[in-house]
């Protein structure tokens, strides 16, 4: 850390030898920071109650056990989280397969050329609603109730999905695709931790559906976003699934507020990326693909989604979207592409672009999830799997100066559509495997 | 135009939730939410002055807020990350726009028609968004490059490697016992008599296709019940 | 009874509780950990203490001389005590050093740790090389010269951010660190004299330069020195457009609009943390710590600088945020207490 903050020779000792004048800034390289410091009773992890609630008989508890292969994170206070990398159930996101099919693709994608096995490493299924948060927080349609019954029903379903595939209860763990469905379910299960009136109520709505374990509500012990699997597994997708050199691509990482501000305790913060200083996610893929990531001075700010501006009240949504994001990454950081670590914020810079022109701000910028970024450094096809098709920002771009072909690829997918006029489907796992019921 | 009565008991709705407590412990008026608030840099909107009307129970003002100025709020959350005392004001916002809705304020049916769309297909299939409705004429400020392969929609979306995503009127396939499962969540929650506040006519079709779907599940379970 | 009183620490708070002893003829094993006395105006650097305006090193300074001269005082540095058994008149501590002592009483002005901003990285510390805490602009008014670390040029402007490490539940410190405001308008005023061009802007949720500090610090610092103060907890520090200066942004709640403006050079105010060798200090000296991490107090009426242990008196920064002037009146304080309640007893038992 030299330079930082009072270390260089411009700092004159008076009276001080040069090792007087270190110790006295000493204690600022000391790291005393939160991860080492004991808060105490100062700060609450709900994990402690909900393991609590489970000895106390109320929940059982959805474990991230060995069969998991979990990988250890820290997050912003310095607690552990798991994050389990193997034997997960796709918690799909709404606006991904609608909107941006190839964000959860590239990650299927990803996962099948690590090796793992459609039907016993991961599963992807029917019997899965949305955590219908968007609506929520967009129309205030719905309350905290609703909102814990969907959660307690889709995990529910996670943990007795392997079922019918021969697997044990629990072998499937919950991999939440969505930033605000992550969000959204920290914040519902620190309320149902924390609040026996509401338990009691759910419990009521769980039962009438048969979804009750022993009588019991079930609670994973972590929730996991999809790109915190990401994180923990950059330097083996970059070892041995990248075939593409981006260290000449300036990227710009877009964090999303639902994964660093909702319940900000639980997000993770690494000490080997940006210093620990800001969230780790998104840009430790990147960089362990060898990309360029490039701050912005709007870093921090929100990307507009609004949940209900981008339906109903557009100016807001790209006015915020075009001025804080997409102008800065383009004119500021002179990036190559913008990359986002969830469904809402990938949307509203991703189509919020050609409507610039209307208000006389042309600028563009490509826009794509980090996980798409990866599986094209990968190979994965752009049209087949990272569905770059789908995306209004110029992603061709991008691609070409990864030397790949734009028109070619898109010949050859023409071509593959052919094919599925035809019935000649090519699938990422068994289609059977999907369905639920 | 609500009278004094009216605001105070919509106040005290408010203050009913057992999140108030949480998200409101006073407020030190440093303006930190403000700083940070998306919202606040567009719209006539503080956070940190929705904060000080609930904290100082300013009733009337309370319930001009939340004509318009609650819909402004952006739901990022920001603020309750920043906020010294812990506070969250997006939640606090939240809260109020539950009643809102809860008391049929016209000023929240305006503000949510166009959002229509939207909830009725959560309402009735669990997705919120479906590729059909990612059409030009639904989005025409997205401009015309939404699809760079020309095609229909049912052949692209058979394009895609994954069986759940090979829909064209929901994000994802759902199983028809799931919707089911959903419908008796809206009901057994207020969801649905919310909607009934909201727009009759909405909820009238909305009502109409569960009635629908649950009976198809009654017949589908019939069926499996036969074939066994 | 001829036993020496035992004093833990050698800052402001330490060095007057020796004293204190020592004026009334009883001997004083002064014990300190870092390798020189003075505590936090010494190793920190300071440059001028307020409210007196004296640089530290004099200041402070005469205190140590004042004690080394002292036949009364033994000074141990680089030593901590490692154990203490015993009670009330007869204790015996364990050094580091491998020596025991026997105490009559122990005193400890323990002291406190600096808040390291590394626990609020929005705020840019760690990330930006301009952004400084107020204890590095001390060393750059002791070195005579108010630069940014990153090119050594003078700052056009520089923001000061008030409560950092203090009033935030966010990082479980809801306390307030008494003597910010006051240091942070003294630097305010400082750097305005040595860098005349300089513009300094003071980012505030409240000003507490109590007493007789308002019209000294708070009204000249902007009368005299034209510093600017904004009522406004920034939200985050990120880099500038043009790629050198800082943005800092916020709302300003009196003018009630949202702002984000460009600075050279950003300092965080911070506060006093607990000692972090606190639990390592609660369990040697068997004493409690109350809720935020400091030192238990007694009740303050009539059994002042109390600690939870009969026989062990704790006053200073070890006790919660204060400043200097403070913590030398409560080491006399202590001296008085240790020396009465040693006579007290004597008297008894006669």
């Amino acid at each position: 850390m030299s330079g930082i903050a009072g270390h260089g020779e411009f700092f004159q000792p008076t009276n001080l030898s040069a090792a007087d004048a270190e110790k006295a800034t000493a204690w600022v390289k000391k790291r005393v920071d939160r991860r080492e410091l004991d808060l105490g009773e100062r700060m609450e992890d709900v994990r402690e109650h909900m393991w609590q609630l489970e000895k106390e008989g109320e929940i059982i508890v959805h474990r991230v056990s060995d069969a998991h292969k979990p990988a250890m994170v820290k997050t912003l206070f310095g607690w552990d989280k798991k994050i389990p990398t193997m034997q997960l159930w796709h918690h799909k996101s709404c606006g991904q397969c609608g909107n941006i099919p190839g964000y959860p693709t590239s990650l299927l994608w990803t996962m099948n050329q690590l090796g793992m096995q459609p039907g016993r490493d991961y599963l992807d299924e029917t019997d899965q609603t949305s955590c219908t948060a968007w609506n929520y927080h967009g129309s205030g349609i719905g309350n905290v109730e609703s909102l814990a019954a969907v959660f307690l029903r889709n995990f529910h379903q996670a943990y007795v999905s392997g079922k019918r595939l021969g697997h044990e209860p629990g072998h499937f763990f919950p991999l939440v695709h969505c930033g605000t469905s992550f969000g959204n379910y920290k914040e519902v299960r620190k309320y149902l931790v924390e609040n026996a009136a509401l338990r009691e109520r759910v419990k009521k709505i769980l039962g009438k559906l048969g979804r009750l374990v022993d009588g019991k509500i079930v609670i994973p012990e972590e929730i996991v976003h999809y790109s915190e699997w990401v994180h923990v597994m950059r330097n083996r997708i970059a070892s041995e699934l990248q075939k593409i050199d981006v260290s000449h691509l300036r990227t710009t990482v877009h964090m999303a507020c639902h994964y660093s501000k909702m319940v900000h305790e639980d997000a993770i913060y690494d000490p080997e990326v940006l210093g620990g200083n800001r969230a780790a996610v998104g840009t430790s893929m990147a960089q362990a693909l060898g990309a360029q990531v490039i701050d912005y001075s709007t870093w921090y700010d929100c990307c507009g989604f609004g949940f209900r501006h981008i339906i109903s009240e557009r100016e807001f949504t790209r006015s915020f979207t075009i001025e804080r994001k997409i102008k800065v990454a383009a004119e500021e950081a002179k990036a190559d592409v913008m990359l986002g670590i969830d469904t809402g914020c990938v949307t509203t810079m991703d189509k919020n672009q050609w409507i610039g022109r209307a208000h006389e701000k042309q600028v563009t910028m490509p826009i794509m999830a980090d996980i798409q970024f990866a599986a094209l450094a990968c190979g994965a096809d752009p049209f087949k799997i990272v569905q770059l098709q789908w995306h209004a920002s110029p992603c061709e771009d991008v691609v070409e100066k990864m030397g790949l072909s734009w028109g070619d690829s898109k010949k050859k997918f023409e071509a593959y559509l052919e094919e599925v006029k035809a019935g000649k489907i090519e699938y990422l796992y068994n289609p059977e495997l999907a369905l639920s019921v | 135009m609500a009278t004094y009565a009216e605001m105070q008991e919509i106040f005290e709705d408010i203050k009913k939730d057992f999140r108030y407590e949480h998200e409101l412990n006073g407020c030190l008026n440093c303006g930190i939410c403000t700083a940070t608030c998306p919202s606040a840099h567009f719209y006539d909107y503080s956070p940190r002055e929705i904060v000080q009307l609930l904290w100082t129970e300013n009733v009337e003002q309370v319930y001009d807020a939340m004509q318009e100025k609650i819909w402004a709020c952006a739901q990022c959350m920001t603020c309750a990350a920043r906020c010294p005392f812990k506070n969250s004001p997006g939640g606090l916002v939240a809260i109020m726009r539950e009643v809102a809705i809860g008391h049929g304020l016209q000023s929240a049916k305006d503000v949510l028609r166009p959002f229509g769309r939207v909830m009725l297909k959560l309402i009735t299939t669990g997705n919120q968004l479906s590729p059909d409705m990612i059409q030009p004429d639904h989005f025409p400020d997205w401009g015309p490059n939404i699809q760079k392969v020309d095609g229909d929609l049912k052949t692209l979306r058979k394009a895609i490697p994954m069986k759940t995503l090979q829909t064209t009127d929901t994000a994802w396939e759902v199983a028809l016992k799931t919707s089911v499962e959903m419908y008796t969540i809206w009901e057994m929650t207020g969801v649905l008599k919310q909607l009934e506040t909201m727009d009759e006519n909405l909820f009238d079709v909305i009502e109409d296709f569960i009635e629908e779907k649950r009976e198809e599940y009654e017949e589908l379970l019939e069926e499996q019940e036969e074939a066994k | 009874m001829n036993d020496a009183i035992l004093v833990v620490g050698a800052g402001p708070t330490g060095l007057s509780a020796a004293h204190g002893i020592a004026s009334v003829g009883r001997k004083v094993v002064l014990v300190e950990k870092e390798d020189r006395l003075g505590g936090a105006p010494i190793l920190s650097g300071y440059a001028k203490l307020v409210p007196s305006g004296e640089w530290a090193k004099d200041a402070i300074g005469r205190m140590i001389e004042r004690v080394e001269k002292n036949d009364l005082i033994k000074v141990s540095k680089g030593t901590k005590v490692t154990g203490l058994e015993g009670e009330h008149g007869n204790f015996t501590a364990t050094l580091s050093n491998g020596e025991t002592v026997k105490a009559a009483a122990v005193v400890l002005g323990t002291g406190f740790t600096h808040f390291d901003s590394i626990n609020k990285p929005e705020w840019g510390f760690g990330t930006f090389e301009d952004v400084v805490t107020t204890t590095q602009v001390e060393q750059m008014v002791a070195a005579g010269k108010i630069a940014c670390p990153s090119d050594g040029r003078a700052p056009e402007r520089v923001a000061i951010l008030l409560c950092v490490g203090s009033r935030d539940r966010q990082i479980g410190r809801e306390w307030c660190s008494k003597i910010c405001c006051t240091v942070s308008t003294n630097l305010a005023m400082e750097i305005k004299e040595l860098s005349p061009e300089t513009d300094v802007y003071i980012y505030y949720m409240d000003i507490r330069t109590f007493g007789l500090y308002e019209d000294k610090f708070y009204w000249k610092s902007q009368e005299e020195f034209g510093t600017k103060f904004v009522k406004a907890r920034i939200a985050e520090v990120t880099i500038a457009p043009d790629g050198k200066r800082l943005l800092v942004k916020g709302e300003d709640t009196l003018v009630k609009r949202p702002i984000v403006i460009p600075f050279d050079l950003v300092v965080h105010a911070i506060g006093m943390d607990p000692n972090e060798d606190n639990p390592e200090i609660a369990k040697v000296f068997g004493i409690g710590l109350e809720h935020h991490g400091f030192v238990e107090r007694g009740e303050h009426y009539t059994s002042s600088f109390a600690s939870t242990r009969p026989g062990i008196y704790v006053g200073g920064s070890a006790l919660g945020p204060e400043d200097i002037d403070t913590c030398v009146s409560h080491g006399l304080a202590m001296a008085m207490r240790a020396v009465g309640d040693l006579e007290a007893r004597a008297r008894k038992a006669a």
